[in-house]
C-alpha cells in the first residue's frame, strides 16, 4: 500500500481509516492472487496435460505387459526386473553415461572459450557469432542428415580428406568407437553455440574494472581468466551444466539419425533403446519402465547439482 | 500488482482460447462417423505413387456416385507410429496401407477389418497364391495384395567389363548359384580398387527380411508350421548365416553395408563405392537419374532353390470403421485391373493379380528391366509369405537385425547367432 492511498483514505470523512485499508488489501491480494494464476494458468494446464499426465500414464505402464492395443496385463515389478538382466539396457546406460561426460565438458568448455574470444577484441565478430550459433536454429535431425554426409564411411568428406592427405579412413560407420566419437562431435557442433550464447551473456555482465584493479595487481590473462572469468560465470556454468546433462540424457534425435545406435549397440542410448522396445517391437510396457529410469537418474542428478550450485550461484 | 476487471476479463479469455484453440489444433477425431459415404486413407508414397493414388480415388468417386475417399499422408518412417497412436486412441482411418510384415502384427491384434465376408474364394483367386497367402491371418484374409515388390540385381556395366566379366544370366532358370555368385564377387574384388567393393546388400533400415531370402534360398525356414516356434536352427539356416556373415572379412561388402548402417546399399551403388547392389523395382527412377554409369540386371542368386523377398505392400480397413462395406468396395476397386496397373506402371512397381503378371509392364524408367523383377517375385512361395506376415514379425525383425548385425561387424559366431535368433523368436511370440 502506497503513502499516498493513505492520506487519501485519511482525508475522507466518516470512514474508519485501518478498517478499509484492511478491506482494500485483502480486495488487492485477492485480485493478484487471481492474477498470479491467471498467468500461470494456460502453462499449468499444458504442463498437466502434455507432462504430467503422460508421466504418470507411462508410470502406470511400466508395470504392465502391452502392445499398444487393448487392456495392459499387469505384471507388478517384472519390467523392472528385466531390466537388471537386460546386457543392452546395461550398455544403453553406460553408452548415456559415456556420452554425457564427453558431451558435457567439451560443449561448455568450447562454449566458454569462444565467449571469451567473441567477447574480446576481434574484427568481424557479429559474423562469426553468427556462424558458430548457426546450428542452433537448425533442428537434431537435419543436424544429424548434415553429419551423415560429413561422416559417411565411404563417401564421407571426412574420409575422403583423410584420403586426401595420405591417411587411413576412419570406420565411423561399422567401428564402435569412431561412431561414438562421430555422435559426439556432431553433437558438440550442434550444442555449442547454445553455451557461447549463454556464457557470453554472464561475460558482458562483468565488470571491466574488476580486469582493470586484476592487471594493475599485475594478473596476466591466464590469471584473470582463472581468477575473475570463470567465478564470475558461476550462474552461467551452473545453468548450463543442469541443461547439458538433461540434454545428454535425454539425447535421440542425433543418434537415431546418424548411427541408428549401431554398429552393434556401440551407440545404443537410453531414449534410443526405449524407442525401439516402444514403438518398434511394441513392447510398451517394458520401455515405459526404461522411461522412468530414466526421468528418476535425471531428477536425482539434478537434484545434485541443485544442492552443489547454492554456493556457486551466490559467486556471480 | 494492478487489474482492472478488463484485463482480468482479457488474460481469462486468453486462457480460454488456448482451451478452445487446443481442441481444434489436431487433436480432432480423423474418422468420419457421421458421413456414410466418406472414408479416410492414410497412405504414404513417393511423389508417382501418391499421383496414382489420386487418381484411383478420383475414379473410385466417379463409380461411386456421394462416395468421398480422403487422402492424409504420412512419411514411411512416422507411419506406423502414427497409426498406432490412431489404433490405440479410437482416431484410425477408414483403410491404410501397410507392409505384408504388419499384416499379421495388425490383425493378431484385432485391429484390422476380417474381408471374408467381402472377399470370397474366387475373389482371392484373382491374385496370384503366395500374394493372397500374405494377406491372411489365421485362415482368413486381412487385407488385399495392392502391389508387391522384389529384389534383383542390378550391376555396374563399366566394372563387370573391367574385371571381364561379359555376360550375366538372363533367366531365372540360369541365375547365379551361390558358388557362381561368389566366384563373381572375388572376381570383381580382385579388379576393384580397396575402396570399392563388388555388391552391397539392401537388409537395412526396414528391410531386414530381405536377409531371409538367403535362408529360403537354402530352403530353410525362420518359423514352423505354427509360425510361432523357431525353425531357424538348422543346416540350411547355418549355411546362411556362413555365407552371408563371410561377405564381410572377404571385403565382399563394405564395412558400413552391415543391417544397421545409416547408409543405404543404392546410395553405395550410386556412388560406384559397389558395382552390383541387390534392389527393387522401386528403385528404377532413382538409378536412372542418379546412377552417373550405364547398369543392366540379373537375377538374385538361388542355391537349393530360388528365394526372393517379399516387398510391396497390401491396403487394409481397420476394424473399427464405420463403412465396412464402403471400405471393403474401395479395397475392391483399389485392385482393379486397370487401377492396379496404371499404379504399378506409374510407380514402377509389379501386380499381384494373375491376369497381370505375365504382361508386359510399360515402366516409365527402364521398361527392359522390368523382366527381371518379374520373373524374380514369381520366386517367393507362399510358404515363405506366410512367415514373413506372421504376427510377431514386428518383434522378430528387430531380433534379426540384432543377432545379424553382431554376426556380420561383431565377431559372433554363426552358431551363437543362430541360437539368439531362435531365443529371441521364443521370446518374442511368447509375449
Amino acid at each position: 500500500m502506497s503513502a499516498s492511498t493513505s492520506i487519501l483514505n485519511r482525508a475522507r470523512p466518516g470512514l474508519d481509516p485501518p478498517s478499509e485499508q484492511r478491506r482494500r488489501r485483502r480486495r488487492r491480494t485477492a485480485l493478484d492472487t487471481i492474477a498470479g494464476y491467471s498467468f500461470l494458468g494456460p502453462n499449468l494446464v499444458l504442463i498437466g496435460l502434455f507432462l504430467f499426465v503422460p508421466v504418470g500414464w507411462a508410470f502406470g505402464l511400466s508395470f504392465q505387459r502391452t502392445n499398444g492395443f487393448g487392456a495392459g496385463e499387469f505384471v507388478g515389478l517384472d519390467n523392472y526386473a528385466r531390466l537388471v538382466g537386460d546386457r543392452i539396457f546395461w550398455q544403453s546406460a553406460l553408452n548415456t553415461g559415456l556420452f554425457t561426460l564427453l558431451v558435457v565438458p567439451l560443449s561448455m568448455g568450447l562454449g566458454l572459450g569462444l565467449a571469451v574470444l567473441m567477447n574480446s577484441v576481434l574484427p568481424a565478430r557479429g559474423l562469426f557469432r553468427t556462424i558458430i550459433v548457426l546450428p542452433m536454429v537448425i533442428s537434431g535431425v537435419a543436424t544429424a542428415l548434415i553429419a551423415t554426409l560429413i561422416f559417411d564411411q565411404s563417401k564421407g568428406v571426412l574420409n575422403k580428406l583423410l584420403g586426401a592427405t595420405g591417411l587411413d579412413a576412419v570406420p565411423w560407420q561399422s567401428g564402435g568407437a569412431a561412431a561414438m566419437l562421430s555422435v559426439v562431435l556432431a553433437t558438440v557442433w550442434w550444442r555449442v553455440g547454445f553455451n557461447m550464447i549463454i556464457y557470453l551473456a554472464g561475460l558482458q555482465a562483468i565488470e571491466p574494472e574488476l580486469y582493470e584493479s586484476a592487471r594493475l595487481d599485475g594478473a596476466g590473462p591466464w590469471n584473470q581468466f582463472r581468477y575473475i572469468t570463470v567465478p564470475m560465470v558461476g550462474p552461467s556454468t551452473f545453468f548450463l551444466l543442469v541443461m547439458n546433462i538433461i540434454y545428454s540424457f535425454h539425447v535421440f534425435d542425433i543418434v537415431y539419425v546418424l548411427t541408428g545406435g549401431g554398429p552393434g549397440y556401440a551407440t545404443s542410448v537410453l531414449v534410443t533403446y526405449a524407442y525401439q522396445n516402444g514403438f518398434v517391437t511394441r513392447d510398451q510396457g517394458y520401455a515405459a519402465a526404461i522411461g522412468m529410469v530414466l526421468l528418476v537418474l535425471t531428477l536425482v542428478l539434478t537434484a545434485l547439482q541443485w544442492r552443489f550450485s547454492r554456493t556457486r550461484d551466490q559467486v556471480g | 500488482m494492478d487489474l482492472s476487471r478488463r484485463k482480468f476479463l482479457g488474460v481469462a479469455g486468453t486462457v480460454g482460447g488456448v482451451a478452445a484453440l487446443s481442441s481444434c489444433g489436431g487433436f480432432g477425431t480423423s474418422k468420419t462417423a457421421g458421413k456414410s459415404a466418406e472414408l479416410t486413407f492414410t497412405t504414404w508414397g513417393t511423389d508417382a505413387e501418391l499421383t496414382a493414388f489420386k487418381r484411383a480415388i478420383a475414379s473410385f468417386e466417379t463409380a461411386n456416385a456421394g462416395a468421398k475417399v480422403t487422402l492424409k499422408v504420412a512419411p514411411y518412417a512416422e507411419m506406423f507410429t502414427n497409426i498406432d497412436a490412431q489404433l490405440q486412441s479410437g482416431t484410425a482411418p477408414d483403410v491404410f496401407r501397410v507392409t505384408y510384415s504388419n499384416i499379421g502384427v495388425y490383425a493378431g491384434r484385432k485391429q484390422l477389418l476380417d474381408l471374408s465376408p467381402y472377399f470370397d474364394a474366387a475373389a482371392g483367386a484373382r491374385f496370384t497364391d503366395q500374394m493372397w497367402a500374405a494377406v491372411k491371418y489365421d485362415g482368413a484374409p486381412y487385407g488385399v495384395p495392392h502391389h508387391t515388390d522384389t529384389s534383383t540385381i542390378l550391376y555396374n556395366k563399366r566394372a563387370f567389363a573391367a574385371a571381364g566379366i561379359t555376360s550375366v544370366p538372363d533367366t531365372l532358370e540360369s541365375a547365379w548359384t551361390w558358388e557362381e555368385f561368389d566366384q563373381i564377387a572375388t572376381r570383381l574384388r580382385g579388379h576393384l580398387p580397396d575402396d570399392r567393393y563388388p555388391f552391397a546388400y539392401n537388409w537395412q533400415g526396414g528391410g531386414i527380411t530381405r536377409w531371409l531370402s538367403w535362408l529360403f534360398q537354402a530352403d530353410g525356414r525362420l518359423l514352423g508350421k505354427d509360425l510361432k516356434s523357431p525353425a531357424i536352427s538348422s543346416d540350411a539356416g547355418r549355411a546362411a548365416v556362413d555365407f552371408t556373415k563371410s561377405f564381410f572379412p572377404r571385403r565382399l561388402v563394405p564395412q558400413n553395408n552391415s543391417v544397421k548402417s545409416p547408409t543405404y546399399a543404392s546410395d553405395l551403388f550410386f556412388s560406384e563405392t559397389a558395382a552390383m547392389v541387390f534392389a527393387g523395382t522401386f528403385l528404377l527412377p532413382d538409378a536412372v537419374s542418379l546412377a552417373p554409369f550405364e547398369f543392366g540386371a540379373t537375377f538374385s542368386p538361388r542355391n537349393k532353390r530360388g528365394g526372393a523377398d517379399l516387398g510391396g505392400n497390401p491396403l487394409v480397413a481397420t476394424a473399427g470403421t464405420t463403412k465396412p462395406g464402403l471400405a471393403a468396395k474401395f479395397l475392391a476397386f483399389m485392385t482393379q485391373e486397370d487401377t492396379m496397373l496404371d499404379f504399378c506402371v506409374a510407380s514402377s512397381l509389379l501386380p499381384t493379380l494373375k491376369s497381370l503378371v505375365g504382361k508386359d509392364l510399360p515402366f516409365k524408367a527402364r521398361p527392359d528391366l522390368a523382366k527381371f523383377f518379374v520373373q524374380q517375385a514369381s520366386n517367393v512361395q507362399p510358404q515363405d509369405a506366410a512367415q514373413v506376415a506372421s504376427p510377431g514379425m514386428d518383434a522378430i525383425k528387430e531380433v534379426l537385425r540384432n543377432q545379424l548385425e553382431q554376426a556380420f561387424i561383431g565377431g559372433q559366431s554363426t552358431d551363437a547367432t543362430l541360437a539368439g535368433i531362435s531365443d529371441g523368436i521364443s521370446r518374442a511370440t511368447a509375449r
